[in-house]
Parts: structure tokens; sequence; C-alpha cells
């Protein structure tokens, strides 16, 4: 009799947020994982509309340049953007959990773009930091007599990809840190105590005792940054670098999949809906590469302090 | 006592919720509501006059309400999803063309509505009194040559510049051909002024106008669509880039002209620094902030290339556009509103305010616009956007990855053309 309480309760008190997630979550995922096999020209278009077209929106797709260059782009971002993001983040929660005095102040400057709208923050980077005419960096490395440097147009087709790269990553440093400096908090300090007792040095400590025992940390920043890479974050920076008119060098397959289902900026042209949903197919997986693969290379250890 | 106190709150709430419904049902019986969904944001100007006419419509017009969404350009992905689902919808508008094309299914046929006067029309037919070419042109676009849509805030493409640049470099005409247009470009880079920008948002006007005027837009359609890449081969092609290279050779393009992330480049036509942008009329509205209402504004028609087959007659323009749902239960209202809104003290009133174009014929124009009113009285012939150039979405972006190359020094003709046929 109890169990059976206890089971109801366990529905009732479930029920709500399985259904929100059927709802919410599962229904719009099969849908599109449906829809990317048909030809569906808008977005609303009832499913009797649909006409099957099996694998066509994804030999459609993988025989499209520009979206083969999206699937290059991003891949770039991903991982060039990973490796300085996650060196400063780590770099920054190192220094800012070391007793360094005005912690909470340094915290919070480079937290700061973070709770900056994007476009605001996209705007800053392409008017001013960017600037060939009167920019940050062009003022700096003038000033400091590196007139090559200073002559670089950042946001022309040879640099633009870097430029976007920098000025996103910038932005993510400080979320990220937040994240690896709760992590490092959780370390018991008679670790480090101990340590410093044996003799060991602080790079050795960090890399003996601080970075396997944030491992399990590093795995979610991965699959944040991956989701945060390939989704609508990433979306709204390449659209203030490259308004109106899709570049080669900032195009990323959120871009592709905007104008395949909306239509371009700027003229109406033909949309493929089923493509878009192609594209967020594509997507998923390879976020869920990306998560399947840290997993087995960062195991969760199970070490509890 | 407190499942006392929970039943009355809620026989409370009960009640409450059922006076404002009988209260919202007995007002709306006194009166009928049009809902205007707008591409406008309330805080753009163009929101704020509209608002103001709305209120004066209301006012003529006692018992009509008129609900407004203000859905800003999101309404691209808004409107049909709204649509499809019965929401309520009398009127919305955007882009001539995308109200057209894209939501042609959902909108009501006009053409008797154009045919009779109005409030605001001074006994003529509505048709009598706003831009004839507008009218001509919602007419080409639609599949059966029937009027979906209500032209207004209209634009033309053409080139913007700074009349005292000219001026100081001793420029007596506009450019009308393609050699008086590099004799321009040489004077006033010899008075001091970078000739010309582009910002990377407009950086296919400039190849898609010159093929325009060498070939035609249906022709640059067919370029930029052809899987064979054959007919980049094409002379015309070769002429364009050898133009282009000749410029940026000559240095008349910008020095940050290949940097450009909009609106970088159109602040420098506003803070002096430029003296030529190719853009809409829009424009004179869009940097007014920087450039203040005195800024010496000209605009002249983009000129004619050797061997062209269209000439300063033929630019792209076109205007924003109301649309009536053809399931409203108030077209006739509807209507009424959209004629409220584009004639007269309105039209007037939003020309003044957004130093744009007005629609009607005897409106007065800004004085920024002066002569962008004669080059729109000789349009003869209507080019798409940047002169067809973005037919093909896949094609655009190496187009203009290497135009941008191309006008910065960095590539030749020849090169821009090889890359152009990979």
């Amino acid at each position: 009799m109890k169990s059976r309480q206890h089971t109801t309760m366990i529905v009732v008190f479930l029920f709500p947020a399985v259904l929100a997630y059927v709802l919410i979550y599962l229904y719009p995922t099969l849908r599109t994982g449906v829809m990317s096999f048909f030809q569906v020209d808008t977005i609303t278009t009832s499913i009797a509309g649909w006409r099957f077209i099996g694998m066509g929106n994804y030999v459609f797709l993988f025989e499209s340049p520009l979206f083969l260059r999206s699937i290059r782009n991003i891949a770039f971002f991903w991982f060039a953007g990973a490796i300085m993001a996650f060196f400063f983040a780590l770099l920054f929660a190192v220094v800012l959990t070391s007793g360094v005095r005005g912690k909470s102040f340094f915290k919070a400057v480079i937290y700061l773009p973070n709770v900056i709208s994007a476009v605001a923050m996209g705007t800053m980077w392409t008017q001013y930091v960017y600037s060939a005419r009167y920019g940050l960096l062009k003022n700096l490395f003038t000033f400091l007599g590196l007139e090559e440097l200073a002559a670089i147009q950042w946001t022309s087709p040879d640099f633009v990809s870097w430029a976007l790269l920098i000025a996103y990553t910038f932005g993510m440093i400080g979320y990220f840190m937040l994240i690896f400096i709760a992590a490092i908090e959780k370390i018991p300090q008679d670790y480090f105590e101990a340590a410093t007792i044996e003799g060991a040095n602080k790079i050795r400590q960090f890399f003996t005792i601080t970075l396997p025992l944030i491992k399990n940390v590093f795995r979610t920043n991965i699959v944040l940054w991956t989701v945060s890479t390939t989704t609508v974050g990433f979306f709204i920076w390449v659209q203030v670098f490259s308004p109106r008119l899709i570049e080669q060098g900032t195009v990323t397959p959120m871009v592709y999949m905007y104008q395949s289902i909306f239509g371009a900026e700027m003229v109406v042209t033909a949309r493929n809906v089923g493509a878009g949903a192609a594209i967020g197919v594509i997507l998923s997986l390879m976020v869920l590469g990306v998560f399947l693969v840290t997993a087995k290379f960062l195991k969760d250890d199970k070490t509890e302090f | 006592m407190k499942r006392f106190t929970f039943l009355i709150i809620c026989i409370g709430l009960m009640a409450s919720m059922g006076l404002f419904a009988g209260g919202q049902q007995s007002a709306s019986e006194a009166q009928t509501t049009l809902v205007y969904w707008s591409m406008w944001n309330q805080t753009e100007t163009q929101g704020q006059v509209l608002t103001q006419a709305i209120r004066d419509f209301e006012q003529q017009n006692p018992g009509v309400r008129v609900q407004v969404n203000w859905n800003g350009r999101e309404i691209r992905q808004t409107l049909q999803p709204a649509l499809d689902q019965g929401v309520t919808i009398d009127l919305w508008d955007e882009d001539l063309e995308r109200v057209i094309l894209t939501w042609g299914n959902y909108a009501l046929k006009l053409d008797p509505f154009f045919e009779q006067s109005y409030p605001t029309t001074n006994n003529q037919p509505y048709k009598d009194v706003v831009m004839g070419s507008l009218l001509d042109l919602a007419r080409n676009i639609a599949p059966d040559g029937a009027l979906y849509a209500v032209p207004y805030q209209p634009f033309v493409f053409n080139m913007m510049y700074n009349k005292s640049h000219f001026q100081q470099a001793g420029i007596q005409q506009v450019p009308r051909t393609w050699a008086e247009f590099m004799d321009a470009m040489a004077k006033l880079k010899a008075a001091g002024f970078e000739p010309m920008t582009i910002d990377n948002a407009y950086m296919d006007t400039l190849p898609g106008y010159y093929l325009a005027r060498a070939k035609g837009p249906e022709w640059v359609a067919q370029l930029v669509s052809d899987r064979t890449n054959a007919m980049w081969d094409d002379p015309a092609v070769l002429q364009m880039a050898r133009a282009f290279e000749e410029m940026a050779t000559k240095g008349y393009f910008s020095r940050t002209v290949e940097s450009n992330v909009w609106p970088a480049g159109q602040q420098d036509l506003a803070a002096g620094t430029v003296s030529m942008y190719l853009n809409g009329t829009w424009l004179v509205n869009e940097i007014m902030n920087t450039t203040g209402p005195d800024f010496p504004w000209g605009t002249f028609a983009f000129p004619e290339v050797p061997g062209g087959v269209t000439g300063r007659t033929a630019a792209n323009y076109g205007s924003q556009a109301f649309q009536i749902n053809k399931n409203s239960a108030h077209p006739e209202l509807a209507f009424k509103l959209a004629v409220h809104l584009t004639t007269g003290r309105w039209d007037e009133e939003l020309a003044k305010r957004t130093f744009g174009v007005p629609v009607g014929g005897t409106t007065d124009w800004p004085v920024q616009l002066a002569d962008a009113r004669a080059i729109f009285n000789s349009l003869d012939t209507h080019y798409p956007w940047a002169g067809g150039i973005q037919a093909n979405p896949e094609k655009l972006p190496v187009i203009i990855e290497n135009f941008t190359r191309l006008i910065a020094g960095r590539i030749t003709a020849d090169q821009f053309v090889n890359n152009l046929k990979r």
C-alpha cells in the first residue's frame, strides 16, 4: 500500500516536467528529424503539404560548397576558440584562486562581457576595436611602432575569421573562468598545503593536483562550448560581423540554416525548410559526437573530497 | 480556516475574471477593432509617426480602435506562422516585393479599393494620388498582375554624395557616363577627398549595378545562376572587373573599404571623409544623427557604362507596403486606414520626419532628397536588388569576397574572373 502511494507521488510530481519535456523538446526534435527527409516550403506548412525526398536534403547540403565551407568554419571556430577560451579561463581561474588581492573585482571585470548584449559587444569590436581608421588595435600597434600590425585590416576577408573568433572568445573567457574557479575552490586546501610542505612548486601543484581534479569540469565546459558555438550565441556574433550578406569567412551552419528557413535578407529567395531541418539534425549529431568523445576520453573518476 | 480562505480567494478571482471578461465583451460590442502587425518598432521614427496617425484615424472614426503589434523586422519570421494559426490580423506591412511574393497568398486583391476616393484624396480615386510607378511595380511583381499591396515610403537606390566635396573639387555637373564618373573621382582625389566607399552589407551592389547597366538585370540573374560558370567568360564581366580594378589602382576607393563592417563606410560619408556611397534614399535618415539636417546631400543615377543596354533611367526602386488579410472581417476599414496613413498630412509627416520619400504625387519632398525626385520621375526600368546579383544565394558570398579583394587592390581583374569561374 505504501509502495503504491509512493509510485502515485512519483507520477504526480514527474508528470508536469515530463509533459513539458515531451511537448517543448521531444516533439520538436522528432518533428525536425522527420522534416529533414521532406521538401517543405515554409516552417508552418502542414504535414499534408510535405513531400518526401528521402536523403535529398542531406545530399543537397553536402554538395553545397557554401554549406561545406560553413562546416569547415565551425570546426575552426570550435577548435581554435576552445583552446583560446580554456587557456585564458583556466589561467585566470588559477591566478584568482591563488590568494591574489582584489579577487572579486577581477572576477567581476573578466565576467563583465557576459552581461552585456552580444549585439553591443559585437558592435564595439567591429566599429571600434578593429576599425582600420581609428581602432584600438591600430592605435595601440602604431604607438608601439609595430607598423605592419597596425596596417592589418582586421575585418577584411583575409582576417575576418580570426577577428570574429577573438571577439567571441574574449567574451566567453569570464564565463568558463567562473566554472573553473568553482571547481578549483572545491579542492581541499590540505592537498596544496601537503604538496607545499613536500616541496612542490605552484606549477607542479597545478599539473599534479588542480588539473586532474577538475577533469570533470573540462568535460562540462567542452559540451557547453560546443553548444554555444554551434547555436544561437555565436549566430548573433556572425550577424554583427556580416550584416545582411553571408560572407565566406564567417558563415556557419546556423547562418546557412537561417537563410534556408527564412530566406535571404534583402531579396525574396526560395526557402527550403527541409534543408534547414537537416542542418538542425547535423548540428545535433555534432554536439552529440563531441559529448560522446569527451565522455570517453575524460571519464568521470568518481573522486570524492 | 485555511481552506475557507483559499476558497474565498478562488471565488473572488473567478468573479473578477468574469466581471472583466464581461467588461471586455461589452466594450468590443461598442467598437470595431482593426489589428495591425507592424514592421516597425514603436521607438523608431516611423513607429512614432504611425502611432500619431493611427490615433488621428481613431478620432476621425469613432467606434474604431486600431490594435498595433509592433513586431519590428522580426515580422519576417512571426507573421506567417500567426496567419497559419488563424490569428486575427487585418493588415500588416513590409517591403513591397516581400509582401507580394511571400505573403501574397494571404492577401486580399485590392484593385477595386484603389478605384475609390477617400476623405484624404480630394475626390479623386486613390490610384491617381499616389506614385503610379509603384503601382505598376506592384502589379508586375504579382503573378496575376493584380494589386495586393498599398505602397508607401518609396526609395530609389542610387549614388548618394556630398555636394560640398563636388563643389570644392570643381565638379560642375554630376557624372552621367563611366568616363565622367572616373573624371569626377580624379578631381575629388586631387582635392584631398577619398572619392568612394562601400560597406560589407552592400558589397554586391556595385558589381550588380555595373553588370545590370552593361547587360540587363535578367542576364545578371542568369550569370550568377549558371552552374557551368561559362557565362563568367563574357567580356562584360571582365569589363566590369577592369573598371573597378582601375578605380582601386588609382586610389579612388576609401583606404578602409575592404574592412568596412556596416555602417562604418556610411559613417565615413557622414563624417565628410568620403564623398560618395551607392545606397538607397533611406540613407539620409539612417545617418541623420551623425550628419544633422544641414548635410549637403546630393544624389545622381549610377552612370551609364560603355556598351551598356540599360541607362540612367533604370534603377532598383521600391517601397514599404501595407497588405490586407483576405480573411479580414473589415477589409474596407483596413484599406481606409492604409489610405489615411499614406496620403495627405500623414504621408507628408512621415516623409518629413524620416527624411524619406513621400508616396503622394503632390506631397513635398525633404530638401535632402531634392535631386532624388528628378531621378524617381525619370525611371522607366526596374532593377531587382543589386541588379539581380543576389539571384543565387550560394554564389553570392564568393562574388562579394572576390569583389572586396578586387576593390582593395589585392587581386587583379583577371584573377577576379578566374576565381568566379571555379
